[in-house]
């Protein structure tokens, strides 16, 4: 193979170090699975509960006020969907902690366990499998919503510990999946194979070269066995070039900074580069259902570049009284909703291939946390907001619940895929059906 | 009388009619163009009759077009039996391999040797690879007192993890001993006993308060008691390549790890609902020594329990081995040994062609290839995230990189933590060089280097890992890795190569390409030196044991249930024992200090444990470990009775002459014997409720055309009939006495006849014939090329040194691996 070609087989396999900005649409690509409108879901967990004031818009309908923790949001107030007044009803084994995140997509109680949290009784994984995997199944089960992936678990900063604490998705009973948290291994997950071609290919001319000197050395009757492998290894040569040529056009491979640690203070690198490859997922259509979750239930980062020295968990406990812990607070889930930001920023600037709209416009995001507050542990409004047209729901409002099971909204975010599920988790929360209202 | 007249007519006509003779035909009306060995005649036909079509095809090709003169002449028997014979005698591409003249090929490494090769050329840069100390006693289990794996209260060896502890701790706890503090307190008491006590009413309060917290402390050590911790660390031989499920049973916190220290294969710290078992599948290379350990915590987690409860718990480590059932790991295959973490190859290989009885890597296939490529990115990405580990530098920090084994990260991690190996890129630059040498087995010469190492790190602008990256693909996917010998140089280094390949089914180690290049693997007796302290080494082991087991031709799964109605106690379990049992049997005679072959004939002890020996009839407690017993005293004899062969060759409900007979004649005596022109189903008892097994076998292969082989094998099987479908010894079959009458005609002409299964076995053991067929079936599994090919006179030779050592095994494996590494290639 002549060397210039060579060199723009390594170009077209997308390898080269040229970082371009992303050019939305992807002329020439062609979608087996786009009949109808891409839909996506993203659920973005934060930890340890919210600072409710400072969170819930005060006013009811369209016409609301952003409070401190959602100012972030702004740019983006008539693609939301304030949810108040629902409420984690699942009891049984496990701590209000262990409840918040394992019912929390899931709802349906923990199996009795060996864990043992602060207060209640042990408890075990989710007897169930959480909305997201549900949905996944749906998508995965039609060739026209298929994807890659189905579902990707990202995470930053997730504990390196399997338990009911630092779970939230569930394929089954009994069946947590572990967020990938580290982003270069998310990346070998999603472009691995890219570069491992890439990498075969660069060695190819320097391997038929000696293919053919030791063809030499072996008498007529063996050689027959080397024609063999060297055909072989041609025909390797050639789908290596196929598979560049058919899968690479305008679709740019993500470049993340390199050497980034797993560690506290690197959590915003870490948060941005999470978000670079959700958004290239998405607009690779690798997937369509994603979660995205920080840390974990009784999540203690202790956010320094804000100029908070305390762990998030332990500010939580404190009373609402203390000013400067409430404060802090803010500070943080602040922080979670400028994360949030970003993402719907990043989303909303990138056309949707091969549709209409952005990503955004196919897009929702739903921002929640296994507490309705920190210092009361409870499950009563729990924080939830919808950002995105994804799901089609009425957005640009504040709707508010009277003490109603969060079930009914998993079961609508099902819904809103055209899966019509009857009930989704323990059936005693699920009475009255979806919300009527979201739509 | 109507009854009568069907089965005359129907039985001979249906079983023992004469099928039209193919090779008559042949030499009649096909040889006169094709020549007597379809070798083709001039000016007729002058092309070999050779291609790929199947039977079928070909008969009816030949009932279209042939003979030439009288197309569709051919009844379609006729033209069935001439496409059978010419298939068998030359056509097919087995019959035309079998009937080449013999010669050295060139092969590719087998699946099992890549698989060995790629974990020793990588494992050669750890210390203490594969090694087997201690090996058999057990895992070593260090017990703490409390669940978090701080306070060591006992270190023991634990023969198998199988352990239900009840309530009870699994040691005794210590005397509470006092606590400095109290020591402190003691002598501030004494100070102040000095000083005279100031007030009665202050010592009695302060007495009060010791006392309070001399409850409180031993309430909190009771309370501790409850809660405790096991590690078992060690490491597993794995006996046989495949696929291992590692299963864990436990009500309690516990973790797994096999092979890799920094990743749990079972992590089950979360106990929930039900589940008490977890199983992982491990791919494992036979012969190779693996890292184990296993955490077990019996405490609740997450947060510390105030007040543990003294509830019951258990924990069993077991597997299911390839052919097995789950049981617990056996102790012979556990060491207390810490052994490093082993590069495994996982990705699956398509199996290696078997076509003339053993493994041959004459032939490469797409899936083949693509399975080579998978397995050298996989190598790749393992050699660099290791590397730091490889070069025998610490790296402290914690390299997220490396953890996420992101190193196909290519251009990621260019950067890495803050303190760098020193010289890492020189060091790898080392590495690598040293790699490609392994890995071709041979040093290399300047311009392989130039074009292996140099170039490829020259190509990567000092990107060390991408660097790396090139040259373990390039250096995996070589025809100097993947093909033996390819070189063909004649020299030590090719020797070494044929060596370590026989024996080990990998490369040479360093001692071997020490002595390679110190040019002392010339005489046959540096060579022999080798091979016979080669031949300690667990994968020599694995291979000898691999043999024998195909001598035996138990190396296929084959169905072993058997009707529970009247065998109810041959459970799954019973013939994993009776497995475990002729593993036992085997091993102990090769490794036994004189390795005489004719003991594994004549031996008449087996094997047996509680479990089989209630169902075989020996006197053994229920609990009993394997032991060795002398069975149905003077009955049996070596492995042609052991009840593992005996209830593998057998059906269902009976014992099975034909398949006992096909396999004395084919696996022991060597005898060629072809397989049967269309395929029987045996006769039913039922339908002779009168007959033994004996004479149903004697009337359904009583024609003429049956007999060209079944008088051969017949009388060697009927000597097993006085043993069952499941081996037990019988003496009477169907209500009739048991006939154990058979006989041989040796190929001197001379016609032995065996009262039973002791006498056969004894004429067995002293066979030359026997020997003859050992001889060349271990030189075929070792050598992987045709004895033949190695001078017409090889094989005798071979037979003549066995004779001269006392029939000792492992001497006969060092003189064939001797003969195979000294032999080059065949250069025509």
């Amino acid at each position: 193979m002549p060397r210039a070609s060579r060199r723009e087989f390594l170009r077209t396999l997308g390898v080269s170090a040229a970082v371009l900005p992303f050019v939305g649409n992807l002329p020439g690509l062609a979608f087996d699975n786009q009949t109808r409108r891409k839909q996506r879901l993203l659920i973005v967990f934060s930890p340890d509960g919210t600072v409710p004031w400072n969170f819930w818009p005060d006013e009811v309908g369209k016409d609301f006020k952003l409070k401190p923790i959602t100012e972030p949001l702004e740019p983006f107030k008539d693609k939301l969907l304030f949810l108040k007044g629902l409420s984690n009803k699942v009891r049984g084994d496990g701590d209000g902690h262990m409840r918040g995140i394992g019912c929390m997509l899931t709802g349906i109680e923990l199996f009795p366990g060996n864990i043992q949290g602060g207060s209640d009784t042990p408890a075990g994984w989710c007897s169930g499998l959480s909305i997201d995997q549900e949905i996944r199944n749906k998508l995965q089960a039609d060739a026209a919503t298929k994807t890659r992936f189905g579902s990707l678990e990202f995470g930053v900063m997730v504990p390196e510990r399997a338990d009911t604490w630092t779970r939230m998705v569930y394929a089954g009973p009994n069946k947590p999946i572990t967020p990938i948290d580290n982003p270069y291994q998310m990346f070998n997950k999603l472009y691995g194979r890219k570069k491992d071609n890439a990498a075969l290919a660069s060695v190819l001319d320097d391997l038929n070269a000696d293919l053919k000197k030791v063809a030499g050395a072996v008498s007529a009757s063996d050689r027959k066995l080397l024609d063999d492998h060297a055909a072989f290894v041609r025909e390797m040569e050639a789908e290596l070039k196929a598979d560049a040529a058919a899968k690479d056009v305008g679709h740019k491979v993500p470049e993340l900074e390199p050497g980034v640690r797993e560690e506290n203070d690197q959590m915003p690198k870490l948060s941005k580069m999470q978000i670079e490859l959700i958004v290239n997922s998405f607009l690779a259509d690798f997937t369509r259902v994603a979660t995205l979750q920080y840390t974990n239930s009784v999540g203690e980062p202790k956010m320094r570049w804000l100029g908070v020295n305390e762990g998030q968990h332990s500010l939580s406990h404190e009373p609402d009284s203390n000013k400067d812990a409430q404060e802090k607070l803010t500070k943080i889930n602040k922080w979670y909703c400028e994360q949030i930001a970003y993402l719907a920023k990043r989303l909303a600037d990138t056309p949707e291939p091969g549709g209409t709209g952005s990503l955004l416009d196919n897009t929702t995001i739903v921002w929640t946390n296994e507490l309705g507050q920190g210092n009361s542990h409870t499950h009563n409004n729990i924080p939830w907001l919808l950002i995105g047209g994804g799901l089609g729901f009425k957005t640009g409002r504040s709707l508010k619940y009277k003490d109603v099971p969060h079930n009914r909204l998993l079961m609508s975010l099902a819904h809103a895929f055209d899966h019509g599920v009857k009930t989704f988790g323990n059936p005693k929360f699920c009475g009255d059906g979806p919300l009527t209202d979201l739509g | 009388m109507r009854r009568a007249l069907t089965l005359l007519l129907f039985f001979p006509a249906a079983v023992c009619a004469a099928p039209p003779d193919g090779a008559k035909l042949y030499t009649d009306q096909c040889a006169r163009c094709h020549g007597p060995a379809g070798e083709g005649v001039k000016k007729k036909y002058d092309k070999p009759l050779a291609g790929e079509l199947a039977v079928p095809q070909l008969a009816e090709q030949i009932r279209k077009t042939m003979p030439e003169s009288a197309p569709e002449s051919l009844t379609k028997d006729e033209a069935a039996a001439v496409a059978a014979y010419i298939h068998e005698a030359f056509y097919s591409p087995i019959a035309r391999e079998r009937n080449r003249p013999a010669r050295v090929d060139l092969t590719r490494l087998t699946v099992n040797q890549y698989r060995h090769a790629v974990a020793d050329v990588v494992g050669s840069f750890r210390w203490g690879v594969n090694q087997w100390k201690d090996g058999g006693q057990g895992l070593k289990g260090e017990y703490f007192g409390d669940r978090g794996f701080r306070t060591r209260m006992l270190d023991r060896t634990d023969k198998l993890v199988a352990f239900d502890f009840g309530t009870e701790l699994p040691f005794t706890p210590p005397e509470p001993k006092p606590k400095p503090a109290d020591k402190k307190e003691e002598k501030k008491a004494d100070a102040k006993k000095e000083d005279k006590p100031k007030d009665d009413k202050e010592a009695a309060k302060k007495a009060a308060e010791e006392a309070k917290k001399e409850a409180e402390r031993k309430a909190r050590e009771e309370a501790e008691r409850n809660e405790y911790a096991v590690r078992w660390t060690g490491s597993v031989l794995a006996p046989v390549s495949g696929e291992y499920q590692f299963v864990v049973k436990s009500d309690q916190a516990v973790r797994l790890w096999v092979n890799d220290p920094a990743q749990a294969v079972i992590n089950a710290t979360v106990q929930s609902g039900s589940q008490k078992e977890y199983t992982a599948p491990v791919v494992l290379t036979g012969g190779r020594v693996y890292f184990l350990r296993l955490e077990f915590s019996k405490a609740l987690q997450g947060v510390k329990d105030k007040k543990p409860k003294a509830t019951p718990a258990f924990v069993r480590l077991e597997w299911k081995p390839p052919h097995g059932t789950t049981e617990p790991i056996p102790t012979r295959y556990l060491s207390p040994n810490q052994v490093p973490e082993q590069h495994l190859v996982t990705v699956p290989f398509p199996p290696d062609d078997k076509a003339l009885g053993w493994e041959r890597g004459t032939a490469v296939s797409k899936e083949w290839d693509a399975a080579t490529t998978e397995a050298a990115l996989e190598a790749a990405k393992y050699v660099v995230a290791k590397l730091d580990t490889l070069l025998g530098a610490v790296q402290p920090e914690r390299d997220i990189n490396a953890e996420a084994g992101n190193p196909g990260g290519l251009n990621l991690d260019r950067k890495r933590g803050p303190t760098p190996v020193t010289d890492r890129d020189k060091k790898a630059r080392a590495f690598a060089t040293q790699f490609v040498e392994r890995a071709f087995r041979r040093p290399l010469t300047p311009e392989q280097k130039e074009l292996y190492v140099t170039r490829q790190f020259a190509a990567v602008n000092g990107d060390t890992d991408a660097g790396l990256t090139r040259v373990v693909l390039l250096a995996l996917k070589s025809p100097r890795f993947l093909f033996r010998e390819v070189g063909n140089n004649g020299d030590g280094f090719d020797t070494a190569a044929r060596l370590a390949f026989s024996l080990w089914d990998s490369t040479p180690d360093a001692e071997l390409i020490a002595a390679a290049g110190k040019d002392q693997l010339k005489a046959p007796e540096q060579v022999r030196r080798q091979a016979e302290r080669m031949l300690a080494d667990p994968r020599a082991k694995a291979k000898l044991h691999g043999f024998l087991m195909h001598w035996l031709r138990l190396d296929q799964d084959r169905d072993l249930g058997k009707n529970p109605k009247r065998f109810p106690d041959f459970t799954p379990a019973a013939a994993a024992d009776l497995r475990t049992s002729l593993d036992l049997f085997l091993d102990d005679v090769v490794w036994s200090k004189e390795s005489d072959f004719r003991r594994l004939l004549r031996a008449d002890e087996v094997y047996l444990n509680g479990r089989l020996a209630k169902l075989y009839g020996a006197d053994l407690p229920a609990d009993a470990p394997f032991t060795k017993v002398k069975l149905d005293a003077g009955r049996r004899a070596g492995v042609l009775t052991h009840p593992y062969l005996l209830t593998t060759f057998a059906y269902a409900d009976q014992s099975s002459p034909i398949h006992r007979g096909v396999f004395v004649a084919k696996g022991i005596l060597g005898t060629g014997l072809k397989p049967p022109q269309e395929a029987f189903t045996p006769l039913a008892p039922d339908l002779h409720p009168t007959l033994t097994t004996r004479e149903r076998v004697s009337l359904q292969t009583k024609g003429a055309n049956c007999q060209s082989c079944h008088a051969v094998i017949n009388p060697l099987g009927f000597p097993l009939e006085g043993f069952d479908a499941i081996g037990k010894l019988r003496q009477q079959d169907n209500s009739k006495p048991v006939d154990t009458a058979g006989e041989y005609l040796t190929r001197s002409g001379e016609t032995k006849k065996f009262a039973g299964a002791v006498d056969m076995a004894a004429f067995l053991a002293d066979s030359p014939e026997v020997h003859a067929a050992f001889v060349e079936q271990l030189f075929h599994h070792l050598a992987q090329q045709p004895v033949r090919a190695y001078g017409p006179d090889a094989g005798n030779k071979l037979r003549d040194t066995f004779a001269k050592t006392g029939y000792n095994i492992r001497s006969l494996a060092a003189e064939v691996a001797t003969v195979a590494a000294l032999t080059g290639r065949s250069v025509k």
